[in-house]
């Protein structure tokens, strides 16, 4: 390293910087002149996310005078992110929540309620919108967000596994189940050893503890907290005879293999699990898998009620949005909520009502089957810590299934551990329960 | 180093073997890319069935939605400028603690270095804080900048300072050259192959860095190579073969570079005075 | 003295460059970090930073999780470090002996998963790892070996360990070897002539000549080691059952899915404690010999 590169290097170093230091000073927004620039920030990586940025360049292409600019991210670190960036006072004009996770936000005063939006004449048609769906995100007094769409637990099968197995019905088609012994009854045919004694083939597979098992529960009609937010109550009986039922189809009846987290989907892709439940999001990677032969179908009642997980992706507006940027921004909330078909061949479910009349959308087969479970779809409990909640959860939940410790033992310590939680907020002055805002 | 053994001792087969296990899954990587996604899924197989380009024509031809020549120019302007930078600015600081008898470096040295223990996700916040009052988020600046105050490069140059013998400094200095002139030319040449390894190391340290360009960065134009690949992935599945392809891309140029550099290194110390 | 003052200041225009940069970036945050951990500062309340002392650490005491997550720190450093080292020596001992035109392709395929990036490393590791469906257990099937890498609290960090051998060996390796060719050659010789073996040298000539970059080594590896986050975080995510939930991990988690920024301050102190022990005690070993 001679002297002359060193300093050619340096002034090289700055001579570079300089430029662009000057550039990024002058501001914001590469579109200079007249347009409002609106950042809309997503978790929509893979699939999702280009046929969420077609639907943008389409938007911006029929409002001239609005520039979207997609910025997205995959979900773990999209939600730090928005965070940090709010920090910084340079959170985005939109942004998409889900469900889940819009308590969190909204009692940090991040998010705009959009009553006033939708209520003057030109606003959404919230009738269109499922009730429940929208209700989800009403907290206290207002709503916070438009959902554009649901994505709820469903089940695909794989269709050739059910007609190897006889699992069929009079025209020799595949069979999917609808309840509990029609479950277990193919879940128990279709499993089967292989050439080399293990077990090649399984009747289903636990891909994700969280929303697997949480169905189970609300289907055996369990609760997991007193209406008031008050009290966890997750060692109840119910979540314990569910969760029991969980460990007996790994243990007892064999017709799934230990868990493994959630690359157990790799499986069901490979063609060797017959019965899979999960979100209606992975249609996208389904159907790249060309030499599989999959169906959707509504999750089978196994316990006493039908019910299902589901969460749903928002489209929200800053806290302190106002003139301008707030008409622009809701001008492209309407535009994506009036064109969630488009949004649904990406791999979701519509939740404008109308808009599933549609002949187009009854043809969108998989996501019509998950769209019957409309009326009876749960979203995770309200809880502003519902990371902690979803830590405590999975640990129970996996624990169990890997007979670790019992259904009622791993249930009972995340119960106090989560109400232990509950009186650490409570004691800093953020009750759980309803927030005012 | 003269015994040049010309034979190959039982040591090298060992070590052939090792080297075979350690390239062996990046080989495997760079195969994978070549199958379709559904081929991917099976794992049956090392070699492609059916070979496809697919994944790599969807990559490279996709310049709005995947702009990954973009996302590559970044990567390389950005590890390049830290590598000079820290380079730089780290053997100047080094020598000044091990040569130049800085005053207070006996606790300055042991909190610079006990700075490292700090892991980078607690800084996060804060540093994001003050590049927000600078004006640099979401400019290169923010990636660059930061990477100079970062105490590997010092407390390794350090180290190597201090195991240079002293006689050819002493010698020059009777010379009559002065500090600057010691350092630019006796040290330095000396130190070519830390100097070498430490820009190799900070290269694709901050090639690979993944948090830092991820927060302090928003247009998907001003990515870096690893974050704009791991768009392609969400919490629940990845999109292997468009992953691998972006994979192999992303770390073809830095072998290269590393293979590039290697031979210099190799020069470097043949040309050395060391042997005396 | 006019001399010493004029060297001083000589020393400092230096040092400058680096002391502005490392000042603003690393001190004032690290002291933005310190205060943190005296407050509480929860994003999920409206409520503002609250001066609290102590009790953030008064929390983690408590805080069974954050020493599950310290356990886990320590078990992996006491795996991964040891085993690095005397690897990455071996492997640059071995290297140095090899003819110049042979090493570069060493030193290369040894250091070529390091320049792999994390999400890469991290999907084809998962794969790897995979009991059901995974390529190291798919070749022991016909031997009937079916292992729980990463499915078993037992098996994980180990797991973990084994990929992180892989992926960091190569940067201690290469600083190593590059400490080794500046030893001179004629040490070796004159040994040689007085007729020491080869172990010999190495205890004598080698190691001490070689003992601040290997002081260097082992540092870094220690801290790094007990900051490990990118391998967990991608691989296992902490789990199973929590049990490779390591503390920067559970740092993270705090700070970023919970939002308690105090309280993640707090923990952050702690670790910093953790490892300020463990270099402290590392260099009074390095000194005494």
């Amino acid at each position: 390293m001679s002297e002359p590169n060193r300093s050619r290097r340096q002034f090289l170093t700055t001579a570079l910087t300089l430029p662009i230091a000057t550039t990024s000073l002058s501001g914001c927004g590469r579109s200079g002149g007249r347009k409002i620039v609106l950042r809309f920030r997503n978790g929509f990586t893979g699939p999702d996310g280009r046929t969420m940025l077609r639907m943008v360049q389409r938007f911006n292409a029929a409002n001239p005078d609005i520039e979207v600019l997609m910025q997205r991210m995959d979900w773990a670190t999209y939600y730090n992110k928005l965070f940090v960036s709010g920090l910084g006072g340079r959170a985005p004009e939109v942004f998409v929540l889900q469900t889940h996770a819009v308590p969190r936000f909204a009692r940090a005063r991040f998010v705009r309620g959009i009553d006033d939006l939708t209520a003057v004449p030109n606003g959404l048609p919230v009738a269109d919108l499922d009730s429940n769906v929208f209700e989800a995100v009403h907290i206290g007094d207002r709503h916070y967000g438009v959902p554009i769409d649901l994505w709820p637990l469903g089940m695909y099968y794989n269709r050739q596994l059910f007609r190897e197995a006889g699992v069929v019905d009079e025209r020799g088609q595949a069979k999917p189940p609808t309840d509990a012994d029609g479950f277990l009854d193919a879940a128990s045919k279709i499993t089967r050893r292989g050439s080399g004694g293990q077990t090649d083939r399984w009747g289903f597979v636990f891909t994700n503890f969280e929303s697997n098992v949480y169905t189970l529960m609300l289907q055996f009609g369990g609760r997991f907290f007193t209406p008031d937010y008050s009290r966890c109550v997750l060692n109840d009986p119910n979540n314990i005879a569910a969760l029991q039922f969980g460990v007996d189809l790994i243990h007892r009846y064999k017709v799934a293999p230990p868990p493994e987290n959630y690359d157990a989907w790799i499986g069901f892709r490979q063609g060797k699990i017959g019965m899979a439940f999960e979100g209606i999001y992975m249609l996208a990677d389904l159907q790249k898998q060309k030499d599989l032969d999959f169906a959707g179908a509504p999750v089978p009642v196994l316990g006493t009620e039908a019910a299902v997980w589901s969460g749903s992706h928002n489209l929200c507006l800053r806290g302190d949005l106002e003139g301008k940027h707030l008409e622009a921004a809701w001008r492209f909330v309407r535009f994506v909520s009036d064109n969630s078909l488009d949004w649904a061949e990406g791999g979701q479910v519509p939740v404008r009502r109308s808009l599933r009349r549609t002949p187009r959308f009854e043809t969108m087969a998989v996501q019509a089957q998950f769209a019957r479970q409309i009326p009876y779809v749960h979203y995770l409990p309200r809880l502003p810590f519902i990371f902690e909640f979803q830590t405590e959860f999975g640990l129970a939940v996996e624990k169990a299934l890997r007979k670790r410790a019992t259904p009622s033992e791993s249930l009972a310590v995340a119960e106090s551990n989560i109400n232990r939680i509950i009186e650490r907020e409570r004691n800093a002055g953020n009750p759980v329960g309803e927030m005012p805002v | 180093m003269e015994t040049e053994k010309r034979k190959i001792g039982i040591g090298e087969v060992l070590l052939l073997l090792g080297a075979v296990f350690f390239i062996a899954p990046v080989l495997l990587i760079g195969i994978t890319a070549f199958k379709p996604d559904s081929e991917i899924v099976h794992f049956n197989g090392i070699l492609p069935k059916q070979v496809t380009l697919g994944n790599f024509r969807e990559i490279l031809g996709n310049g709005e939605e995947i702009p990954i020549f973009r996302w590559f120019g970044n990567s390389v302007f950005n590890s390049t400028a830290i590598s000079l930078l820290v380079v730089s600015v780290s053997s100047l600081a080094a020598y000044a603690f091990a040569r130049l008898d800085l005053p207070g470096r006996k606790w300055l040295f042991p909190l610079i270095v006990g700075t490292l223990m700090v892991p980078g996700q607690v800084l996060l916040v804060p540093v994001y804080l003050i590049l927000n009052r600078l004006g640099w988020l979401d400019t290169p600046l923010a990636i660059i900048v930061p990477a100079g105050g970062g105490a590997f490069g010092f407390f390794m140059l350090h180290q190597f300072f201090q195991g240079i013998p002293k006689d050819l400094e002493e010698a020059a200095e009777l010379d009559g050259c002065s500090r600057w002139g010691i350092f630019r030319n006796v040290v330095l040449p000396l130190s070519r192959a830390p100097l070498a390894t430490l820009a190799i190391f900070t290269f694709v340290g901050s090639w690979n860095d993944f948090l830092g360009p991820l927060v302090f960065l928003d247009s998907v134009d001003k990515y870096t190579l690893p974050v704009g690949v791991a768009l392609f992935q969400t919490s629940y599945y990845a999109e292997y073969g468009l992953t691998l392809a972006a994979a192999v891309l992303c770390t073809l140029p830095v072998v290269l570079a590393f293979l590039i550099f290697q031979r210099n290194i190799i020069q470097s110390i043949a040309l050395t005075g060391l042997k005396d | 003295m006019n001399y010493r003052r004029r060297a001083g200041y000589l020393a400092y225009l230096f040092a400058l460059p680096f002391l502005l940069l490392f000042t603003t970036f690393v001190i004032l945050p690290l002291i933005y970090g310190l205060v943190l951990g005296f407050f509480r500062w929860d994003m999920l309340s409206p409520n503002p930073a609250r001066f609290v002392a102590l009790e953030n650490f008064r929390e983690a005491f408590a805080d069974a999780y954050f020493w599950r997550a310290l356990m886990a720190t320590v078990r992996f450093v006491v795996l991964a470090v040891p085993l690095t080292i005397v690897l990455a020596l071996s492997l640059a001992v071995g290297l140095n002996r090899v003819p110049r035109r042979r090493q570069a392709f060493y030193r290369a395929a040894y250091y070529l998963p390091t320049v792999i990036t994390i999400s890469v490393t991290g999907i084809l590791w998962r794969w790897f790892y995979n009991s059901e469906f995974g390529l190291f257990n798919a070749s022991l099937a016909p031997f009937g070996i079916k292992i729980p890498w990463i499915t078993d609290p037992n098996w994980a960090m180990p797991s973990l360990v084994l990929m992180t051998l892989w992926w960091t060996v190569g940067g201690p390796m290469v600083a190593l070897l590059a400490g080794l060719q500046n030893i001179s050659p004629a040490y070796f010789e004159a040994a040689a002539l007085d007729g020491a073996t080869g172990w010999q040298s190495f205890r004598s000539i080698t190691l001490p000549l070689l003992r601040p970059v290997l002081v260097f080594v082992l540092v870094l590896n220690v801290i790094g080691g007990f900051q490990v986050f990118g391998q967990v975080y991608m691989i296992t995510r902490g789990g199973p059952e929590l049990s490779t939930r390591t503390l920067v991990q559970y740092i993270y988690e705090t700070a970023f899915n919970n939002y308690r920024m105090g309280y993640a301050a707090a923990l952050s102190w702690l670790l910093f404690l953790v490892i300020g022990f463990f270099s402290v005690i590392q260099f009074r070993m390095m000194r005494e010999r």
